[in-house]
């Protein structure tokens, strides 16, 4: 398998989550010359909708921890394919590329995050607790807090 | 046989595998008693040690009986009780007859790659990436142990596995942790790290006569066992303040701790801070390898003249490494892979004598095929969890 397969972990998933939000919020109509149009008025609600979802997404950078994280990423598909099928759907791409190129490239950039996000959600326990207690011949409780100091001071000083 | 195998970054599965056969004069085939996942581990498990691949068996703590050796083995009998000590060591390379057997010069048929990876080669080491040979580990039924002339140690009386185990590896780590400190009567030693390797730190230095011993950790059940069984004289809790440099100048009368020990490595995580999170992020974009919080501490912490002794895992490269107080302060650094063979005489004479019960540090004690939950369960601290220990 080649190394890393997926390098995007839960934590840097929700900081590109946010510096998008953030940026298709302020500067990028402007960046992409479609200020003041209606494309504008799509991309900032793309990015409030991305940046909403993401703050209520389960994952480190989360507020409130409601949404899977890999229901975010299932949103984080359905929303790059939404994007980049408004244009058509509306019928705004025969005003010229500008029109259009931004939302598809937008799209093309999320796809690609997926890509290399890895999808297991790295930081998420996922193990089963209740199956190790049943199996555990230890208590761990008590060898911690219980019984006599392991070591003799000094033992090993010369 | 049954065997613990990478299957991709967070997820270990038990599968079937093959058998392991004598391939050299000098190997042994082991069967499995007893084996441990180690912190270490967490670093293949997390995706953080290059060149895993799937279906790689883990693990690099473990001892059993020998049930086949090659014809080269003239110290073990079929039926001995061995501890298989985690570094592949020739016996013969400069670097063994110098005692630096983690570092030596032939077991490791990938040197070149890691020094790739990681600036210099290591020794092989069992189930650790291919950067260390690609040998397989001993979460396992059986193991083919290389060098068996030279590593291994037999056990010759009834203590339990519990009780020998951790000569494989996190005793002799953190012995050697403790004796890079030079530690003398009086001496403050703080440790980075109340996991497993800490624990036997922290109790290493008690062994060795340390006054006054700090552990410092952010799990308090973790810090109890270090007072409750190491014998930590004194904790810092860094969840609850995260300024470690300062609580270990106020408990030293302002100059801090004659030796600091980083038993965490490349993964710290102090969770608090702006460093902290580039950090993080940078090493999960892999522009570094290493989080070096707990180094970073250590150094800044140390007394003028002291020892950083760093036994706490790194892979390659770290930023903001701080060179003038390093410098300024006429600092001290010893560091390794611990040379085990070294030291597994000495502790198991230790052990014998009752100067220290290792087992004091398992909390979980688990059939192999629970080892999936055991890694997630050790990873995510659930549980009280400290040590974790397979039995195939």
């Amino acid at each position: 398998m080649p190394f890393p397969p997926r390098p995007v972990d839960t934590t840097l998933h929700g900081v590109v989550d946010y510096t998008a939000g953030a940026t298709l919020l302020s500067v990028f109509p402007k960046l992409a010359g479609v200020e003041g149009t209606r494309s504008a008025r799509q991309i900032r609600a793309a990015g409030a909708i991305h940046a909403g979802y993401s703050a209520l997404t389960d994952y480190p950078l989360g507020v409130v921890k409601a949404i899977p994280y890999k229901a975010h990423l299932a949103l984080d598909a359905l929303g790059a394919v939404a994007l980049a099928a408004t244009p058509f759907v509306t019928g705004q791409f025969r005003k010229g590329r500008r029109h259009w190129v931004p939302h598809v490239a937008l799209a093309l950039f999320e796809f690609s995050s997926l890509a290399i996000t890895d999808p297991t959600g790295y930081g998420d326990y996922h193990g089963d607790v209740d199956a190790v207690r049943r199996a555990n011949a230890e208590d761990p409780h008590r060898k911690i807090y219980n019984g006599t100091p392991a070591v003799r001071p000094a033992a090993a000083a010369t | 046989m049954r065997a613990n195998v990478w299957s991709g970054r967070n997820t270990v599965q038990v599968e079937n595998v093959p058998d392991p056969k004598i391939l050299n004069d000098r190997d042994a085939i082991v069967r499995i008693t007893s084996t441990a996942i180690c912190g270490s581990d967490l670093h293949l498990y997390d995706g953080y040690i290059p060149t895993m691949k799937k279906g790689d068996i883990l693990g690099h703590e473990f001892m059993g009986e020998v049930v086949e050796t090659g014809r080269g083995v003239e110290n073990l009998q079929v039926g001995d009780r061995v501890v298989v000590p985690f570094p592949i060591a020739c016996g013969n390379c400069w670097a063994c007859k110098h005692e630096l057997y983690s570092v030596c010069e032939n077991s490791n048929p990938n040197w070149g790659l890691a020094e790739k990876a990681f600036g210099h080669g290591t020794a092989g080491i069992f189930g650790y990436s291919h950067l260390t040979g690609g040998y397989a580990g001993g979460q396992a039924e059986y193991a083919r142990v290389p060098f068996a002339d030279v590593g291994p140690i037999k056990i010759e009386d009834d203590l339990p596995d519990e009780q020998v185990l951790f000569l494989s590896d996190i005793f002799p780590t953190g012995y050697m942790g403790a004796e890079m400190c030079d530690i003398k009567g009086g001496d403050v030693i703080a440790v980075f790290g109340a996991g497993p390797v800490g624990q036997f730190a922290i109790a290493s230095a008690v062994m060795l006569g340390a006054e006054q011993v700090i552990a410092i950790d952010q799990y308090d059940y973790r810090l109890q066992m270090a007072v409750n069984k190491a014998g930590a004289t004194a904790t810092i809790n860094f969840g609850e303040d995260a300024d470690i440099v300062e609580q270990l100048k106020l408990l030293t009368g302002g100059r801090g701790p004659d030796a600091v020990i980083d038993a965490v490595g490349m993964e710290a995580w102090h969770g608090h801070g702006a460093i902290a999170a580039v950090d993080r992020v940078k090493q999960a974009a892999r522009i570094e390898s290493d989080r070096g919080l707990a180094l970073r501490d250590a150094i800044l912490a140390c007394r003028p003249g002291g020892i950083v002794s760093v036994i706490g895992v790194y892979g390659g490269l770290m930023d903001k490494f701080p060179t003038g107080a390093f410098m300024n302060k006429a600092l001290t650094m010893r560091t390794g892979q611990c040379h085990v063979q070294k030291y597994l005489r000495p502790l198991y004479e230790h052990v014998k004598n009752g100067d220290i019960d290792p087992s004091f540090v398992i909390t979980h004690r688990l059939p192999l095929g629970e080892a999936p939950n055991g890694y997630e369960t050790f990873k995510h601290k659930q549980d009280e969890c400290v040590k974790v220990v397979l039995k195939p």
